[in-house]
């Protein structure tokens, strides 16, 4: 009953994707005039403005650190985000993804080129639909470059999951729910460094190899459009540098 | 000339490979040298660095910055400069070594609010900016239109030897004092010719990275000769003197004798032997504040503007 549903005799998926084909992506840099670096990532349906300020002073002043920058993140769904209202309170999910999040951005940023200060990473679900906190991961990174932040790469993340037998990139809220497993990574792709590897479900070995392979895959692609997104803000949509004589 | 290759990059972008030297904003990896930033890449004989077009200020000493007095302590200001740390202005700066906070009211001085042009005299990874208004045009800004700009935009507003700043200041009847924080007061008596300026700096900011900008700039502007020459003297000597009337007086002798073009105005004795050389020491003096800026900002990439050279 279940595959069924979450696939048909095509190979289609319950959205009509492909099981290696991304939902898709487009990411805004700069939205939030007030922030020092912001981005707008649509991915799928899941909506997600992600503003960052710093580095600055930190407050409370014992939370600063005398070698290095403080990363905090805060992951946040609105009220409206999902189809049942939900507590705008944070819950314990959002308190683990904010987890999560940091620690998957972390080790990209170059923390101690900024002692004794504070970056703060917002991450605002507008609409929730599965992957949110991979949505999430992909907006920080570019809002970080745009903050002007020292990075050694940027962040990709995209989340890969079993559907019965099928290995199946990038699923969304309805596969999450219903599917056997879910396995989200973050990645640097330049750095071929994994930040994020969660799973939730049930995978063989070689399943998870299939999983992680696919994934990895999948982050490589999201790159492609975040560095798109990043060099359309400060480039146009010229990418070489045209040197005069 | 040493060859130099220039691309676009973002963090993590592999910039070149080999066994280079990096300057700024990049890091080693492996054998090749990688972006830090979202800027324009510079690959010299001498180094590779990049030219970020993004970022908050970050302190450096001898910067030329303005800030706003936020907090008093008993023997010192706080000075919110635009950076991710507040900077001090100790008491003795102002009132000289003699300084005692019994005697002394820090308000009669600079209060809460207050506008300074200060230089940082020291910082480093484990204190926080020190800021010194012991030189020349430094000091409070008693009035003026206030304008934030992107720090990494100053260099351009400066524009090559000043070129830029000139311009708008020829064509606007003001003077603008630029602070290496991207905060920029504009002063002058016409109120038409500060709003004119204060768009033709957003201009600078906005279109920092396009061609052509100079032109932009003057035809806003409607300047018709391309090439000016100098600067008229007369108007930097009204401006300057203008702005001076109000500074802070120094009771010490070290301090009175540099800001003596400052304070022209003072009813001051020992002040009144110099201020008759006052107008070309105030033009050449803000000259020397902006060309220190503008090749500063050259050499240090974090708040350099990349199509400076290409546009020039």
């Amino acid at each position: 009953m279940k595959e069924l549903s979450l696939m048909d005799e095509n190979g289609k998926r319950s959205d009509g994707r492909g099981i290696d084909e991304l939902r898709s992506i487009n990411i805004t840099v700069g939205v939030v005039k007030n922030a020092d670096g912001s981005a707008y990532i649509e991915f799928g349906k899941n909506k997600i403005i992600v503003a960052v300020y710093g580095p600055r002073e930190v407050h409370p002043k014992h939370m600063a650190l005398p070698d290095r920058c403080v990363l905090r993140c805060r992951y946040h769904m609105s009220p409206f985000s999902t189809d049942t209202r939900k507590n705008p309170a944070p819950s314990r999910r959002e308190v683990e993804i904010s987890k999560v999040m940091r620690e998957s951005l972390e080790p990209s940023l170059i923390l101690s080129d900024y002692p004794r200060a504070v970056i703060d990473v917002f991450v605002e679900v507008l609409q929730a639909d599965g992957g949110s906190r991979c949505a999430g991961i992909n907006a920080a990174s570019v809002a970080l470059a745009d903050a002007g932040i020292n990075m050694r790469d940027l962040v990709s993340a995209c989340a890969a999951g079993r559907l019965s037998e099928n290995i199946v990139l990038d699923i969304n809220d309805l596969e999450d729910k219903e599917g056997d497993a879910d396995m989200p990574v973050a990645y640097l792709p330049n750095l071929e460094q994994v930040t994020l590897l969660q799973l939730d479900g049930k995978l063989t070995t070689a399943q998870f190899s299939e999983c992680l392979e696919k994934a990895i895959s999948g982050c490589k692609l999201v790159y492609e459009i975040q560095k798109e997104a990043l060099m359309k803000k400060y480039f146009g949509n010229e990418m070489e540098l045209k040197e005069e004589a | 000339m040493q060859e130099i290759k220039r691309k676009y990059v973002i963090p993590g972008d592999k910039i070149i490979e080999g066994n280079y030297k990096p300057l700024m904003n990049v890091v080693k990896s492996g054998n090749y040298l990688v972006s830090t930033r979202v800027g324009i890449a510079e690959a010299g004989k001498d180094g590779v660095k990049v030219i970020p077009l993004s970022g908050v200020y970050i302190p450096r000493v001898n910067d030329l910055v303005i800030g706003k007095i936020i907090d008093r302590s008993s023997l010192s200001w706080d000075v919110d400069i635009n950076a991710c740390f507040f900077a001090h202005l100790p008491a003795q700066d102002v009132f000289g070594r003699d300084f005692s906070p019994a005697k002394d009211d820090m308000g009669r001085q600079l209060s809460i609010g207050d506008l300074i042009i200060a230089r940082i005299v020291s910082f480093d990874r484990t204190r926080d900016p020190m800021l010194t208004v012991q030189d020349k045009d430094l000091g409070k800004i008693p009035y003026g239109e206030f304008i934030k700009i992107s720090p990494t935009r100053v260099p351009r507003l400066i524009g090559k030897r000043g070129s830029m700043i000139q311009t708008i200041e020829q064509a606007t009847q003001t003077r603008v004092i630029i602070g290496q924080n991207g905060i920029v007061v504009v002063t002058g008596r016409d109120p038409d010719g500060l709003s004119l300026a204060a768009k033709a700096i957003k201009l600078v900011e906005e279109e920092s990275h396009t061609t052509n900008l100079t032109q932009r700039v003057k035809s806003l502007l409607n300047v018709q000769d391309p090439e000016d020459p100098e600067q008229p003297e007369s108007m930097n000597v009204s401006s300057s003197t203008e702005l001076s009337s109000k500074q802070p007086q120094s009771s010490t002798e070290s301090s009175t004798e540099s800001s003596t073009e400052l304070s022209s105005k003072q009813p001051q004795s020992s002040t009144e032997s110099s201020t008759s050389n006052n107008s070309k020491s105030g033009s050449t003096s803000k000259e020397k504040h902006r060309n220190d800026n503008s090749e500063k900002s050259s050499n240090n990439g974090s708040n350099n503007d990349p199509k400076e050279k290409k546009q020039e």
